[in-house]
């Protein structure tokens, strides 16, 4: 031990460099002449390799009657091919360490997988097989069928589902990014021949990318398989998705009664902007500083000092034609009145009084870190990949993140609090026992009440 | 099978008994500081349910250096995030930081054991925070109060088993803080802790800084051990939770499982993986795709506190089986037998062996990509085996099963004659008795 560090002040936290610049792993980015797009990163540290095929062929593209569709087309694609059963395939993916199943958010569908490094080859087979020459079964479409209406009805159970499915309907309107979830009606209707076409009309080579990560043989190896698995899949016209409209902010106040629920879950929203415009890295600074972590304004408000709630946060979900604010909390029926107000107050505030220097940089230098640190798995860098390609972003977008992050400054966090977190335009959705809490969120206005079933 | 993959670390001991673990791996440039006490639920005394949890939310509550606050505004200002967990068995905290951030959370650890502040207030505070934590994490959601009150009470016999890990909001409540005060002294004690940094960290800087901030933390008298011995006869019970949020009925099997580390564990756990693991498990062929009773399903040695690589004796191998509300539960619990049973009966191919033993190793690769992963693995793996090269070194064991080792298991512990059940039933009668699951629901 040196005697500097046995003077070492123990009553100050220590002094330590400032954050390393972050630097990507090298990515090396092609083309197949039938448009898919490929993206190639070696990382050697374990006997791993993961894969993802994204397409834009999300649940936007429902159509309005159908919610549920490419989740449920997604999810039916590793279901059996032309030459493979469902079993076949169970037992094929087991047998290489592997993992492949496919799920649709609002904007994309995406393939992922993963497996023991010595059976790449394999994995690109049968990931090719499921996203070409998927069969769907009809004895599979009706065992997801059955399965999901079972699990939609246990979703149904929870506070939470109604809460988010409220709030996306009150921000996003009758554009399909205000359904989350398919719906009873729906899953009723889910036929062989709505899922086909669902994937007929919308998965291609072209606008799709394929990512590959990890213990990778040489790169003409790599690109050769590629080829010999996705190179003769034929592009074709994809439809425009619907128009990007949106009704403009204002209050709306759902109680959603549930019966026997022992607190309030809630949920204060807005619409937001997509990772593209200008105000986005503003914003993330903003709804961060708001309620992002355990130092947050919320956070420190809600549960430290008033001991209204055990969870208090800001979600910003960027989707890629809008975005979704929110602040998410559960509190106890008897302090739902204050605790509402206090969140409405700490939006207001949040327009009103910039950060001071110190809250702003603490603010940036968690969101940087939290960045980099999610870059440490494969899926994790697999992720953000997909999103810049799916999203359609600058291809510097991972690089320079963190810069952009740090380029903010309070008035410009201000700005954007001022714009889309606003509490007179937020809708409000309050998930609990209406004969507990009603007359606490009356006191907000004349709730529109929904039944929780 | 070549397990090709070696996790390299070194281990050493502080002069008060703190026992240190090193693992560098400098391919991505994060820490984590995984910190991880010899104290869980299990210690708990009665009348003190829930204790070990409020503890933990004391622990963030503040020490000497560090006032409220500042561990949370620390970490988080330096990019890096943290948290805590109450275990039946130990109690852990994190922080994965850049690693140029390092100093900072040694800081923050070494502060609160060398100095917690445990006052009144903090105290009223955290009682309240756990409370709320309570309604939301348990009573306002299905299944979780059957599953975390009611099913170690039917499963154990010795209340230091059997007692609610949550706790009571009246043990809660007669909580004090010379309790506090006292169970900090008594088990947060350098030589009851293991410190593990993994990720891209310098060994000899590394241990400079540890000595500087945990060298001189005066260790305690070793901490006792509860009793946690288990009665060696086993009565078969099944029990119905009417509860009041689910919509979807479930139930719970459990049987009493082997010693940690026995060849019977290594069994087991294959076992497992051949009834549960992933899409080609038996479980999921059979049960989710052709009966079609099942909805969804988890299993592990140990549920739903541990897995198998923390699983502490005595526990249970215990399965959760959501399913559909046509059939009642204890048919499901028949066709879940009746799975174990043909494995027993009939053996199992050194094929679905070989696809059960790759997709294990294959789990494991895929979470040491995690530094954090890797420092709980070799944290716990010092805790309960005194023996961190077990993250190395296991899988071996766990490939050595061979088909006639697993029927011997199944037929040693997943008999009827040792199973423990709890059906849970949705308290609204309307969804219980519907015939039909299919068809459009309001």
């Amino acid at each position: 031990m040196t005697r500097a560090s046995r003077t070492l002040d123990r009553t100050k936290p220590p002094e330590t460099p400032p954050l390393p610049a972050f630097r990507l792993p090298s990515v090396y980015e092609t083309e197949l002449p039938n448009g898919l797009k490929v993206m190639l990163v070696e990382d050697h540290r374990l006997p791993l390799v993961t894969l993802r095929l994204g397409s834009p062929a999300g649940s936007k593209f429902d159509p309005a009657e159908r919610p549920g569709l490419a989740e449920a087309t997604a999810a039916l694609l590793t279901e059996g091919t032309a030459t493979r059963t469902a079993r076949q395939l169970a037992e094929e993916v087991a047998a290489i360490g592997g993992t492949l199943d496919a799920s649709a958010g609002p904007d994309s569908l995406v393939l992922g997988g993963s497996a023991l490094a010595e059976n790449l080859a394999k994995l690109l087979e049968l990931a090719a097989d499921v996203t070409l020459r998927a069969s769907f079964p009809e004895e599979e479409i009706r065992i997801y069928q059955k399965k999901r209406q079972q699990e939609l009805r246990a979703e149904r159970a929870q506070a939470a589902y109604w809460a988010d499915e409220k709030i996306a309907e009150a921000v996003f309107g009758s554009h399909p990014y205000g359904r989350l979830n398919p719906t009873p009606e729906s899953l009723a209707k889910l036929d062989r021949e709505g899922v086909s076409e669902f994937r007929d009309r919308m998965l291609a080579p072209n606008g799709s990318v394929l990512i590959l990560l990890g213990a990778l043989p040489s790169r003409d190896e790599t690109l050769q398989r590629i080829r010999q698995h996705f190179g003769g899949w034929e592009p074709r016209e994809i439809p425009p998705p619907p128009p990007p409209r949106f009704p403009a902010p204002r209050r709306a106040l759902i109680l959603v009664d549930r019966g026997g629920s022992v607190q309030a879950d809630v949920r204060v929203g807005q619409l937001a902007v997509n990772r593209k415009h200008p105000d986005y890295f503003p914003l993330v600074v903003a709804s961060t500083l708001l309620g992002g972590g355990a130092s947050s304004r919320l956070f420190l408000n809600l549960r430290e000092k008033r001991g209204f709630a055990y969870d208090a946060h800001t979600t910003l979900q960027p989707r890629k034609d809008a975005g979704l604010f929110a602040v998410v909390t559960q509190v106890r029926n008897e302090v739902l009145e204050p605790a509402l107000a206090a969140v409405l107050e700490e939006m207001d505030r949040l327009g009103a009084e910039p950060a001071g220097e110190e809250e702003l940089a603490d603010v940036k230098n968690y969101l940087s870190g939290i960045f980099v640190l999610g870059l440490e798995t494969q899926n994790g860098l697999a992720n953000q990949l997909a999103t810049v390609k799916l999203m359609e972003l600058p291809g510097d977008y991972l690089e320079t993140y963190t810069d952009r992050i740090q380029g903010v400054s309070a008035d410009q966090a201000g700005a954007a609090a001022g714009q889309y977190i606003r509490p007179d335009d937020a809708s409000i959705v309050v998930v609990g026992d209406a004969s507990q809490i009603l007359k606490a969120v009356e006191k907000f206005g004349k709730p529109t009440v929904i039944k929780a079933e | 099978m070549g397990l090709d993959f070696h996790i390299a670390f070194e281990k050493y001991q502080l002069a008060n008994g703190m026992r240190v673990i090193l693992a560098p791996d400098h391919s991505v440039p994060v820490v984590s500081i995984y910190m991880i006490y010899g104290v869980g639920a299990r210690c708990e005394p009665k009348g003190r349910t829930g204790f070990a949890h409020l503890f933990e939310h004391m622990m963030f509550q503040g020490s000497a250096n560090a006032p409220k606050g500042l561990h949370f505004k620390l970490v988080e200002s330096n990019g890096g995030t943290l948290n805590g967990s109450t275990h039946p068995d130990y109690t852990d905290y994190y922080e994965v930081l850049p690693s140029n951030k390092l100093a900072a959370g040694l800081w923050l650890e070494a502060d609160r054991m060398r100095g917690l502040v445990i006052t009144e207030e903090n105290l009223t505070n955290q009682k309240e925070t756990v409370k709320q934590e309570r309604r939301l994490s348990f009573d306002n959601q299905p299944y979780a109060t059957a599953i975390v009150d009611h099913w170690p009470q039917i499963v154990f016999r010795n209340w230091s088993n059997a007692h609610s890990l949550i706790g009571s909001f009246e043990d809660l409540e007669a909580a004090t803080v010379e309790d506090v005060a006292h169970f900090f002294k008594t088990y947060y004690a350098p030589n009851n802790a293991v410190l593990v940094l993994a990720g891209d960290v310098r060994p000899a800087e590394a241990k400079e800084l540890i000595e500087t901030y945990f060298g001189d933390i005066p260790p305690q008298a070793q901490p006792p051990h509860p009793d946690l011995s288990e009665p060696e006869l086993v009565e078969p019970r099944t029990e119905v939770y009417r509860d009041p949020h689910a919509q979807v009925p479930a139930v719970v099997i459990g049987y009493p499982g082997p010693v940690r580390r026995s060849p019977d564990y290594y069994a087991l756990a294959m076992l497992d993986v051949l009834l549960t693991g992933g899409e080609s498990s038996r479980f999921q062929q059979h049960l989710v795709k052709g009966k079609q009773s099942v909805v969804q399903f988890e299993a592990n040695l140990g549920w739903p506190f541990a897995s198998s690589t923390d699983y502490k004796d005595p526990g249970h191998y215990t399965m959760f089986l959501l399913h559909d509300p046509a059939i009642p539960g204890g048919e499901v619990v028949e066709q879940a037998q009746a799975e174990v049973d043909a494995i027993r009966k009939h053996g199992v191919s050194e094929a679905e062996l070989d696809r059960a033993r790759t997709f294990f190793r294959a789990t494991r690769v895929n979470q040491l990509q995690s530094s954090l992963r890797r420092a709980m693995l070799l944290g716990q793996y010092e805790l309960l085996d005194g023996n961190p090269g077990w993250i190395n070194t296991e899988l071996k064991e766990f490939f050595r099963v061979t088909p006639e080792d697993v029927c011997a298991a199944a037929a040693k512990y997943c008999v009827p004659e040792r199973r423990f059940v709890l059906e849970i039933v949705p308290a609204r009668a309307e969804w219980a008795q519907e015939p039909q699951a299919t068809g459009s629901a309001p």
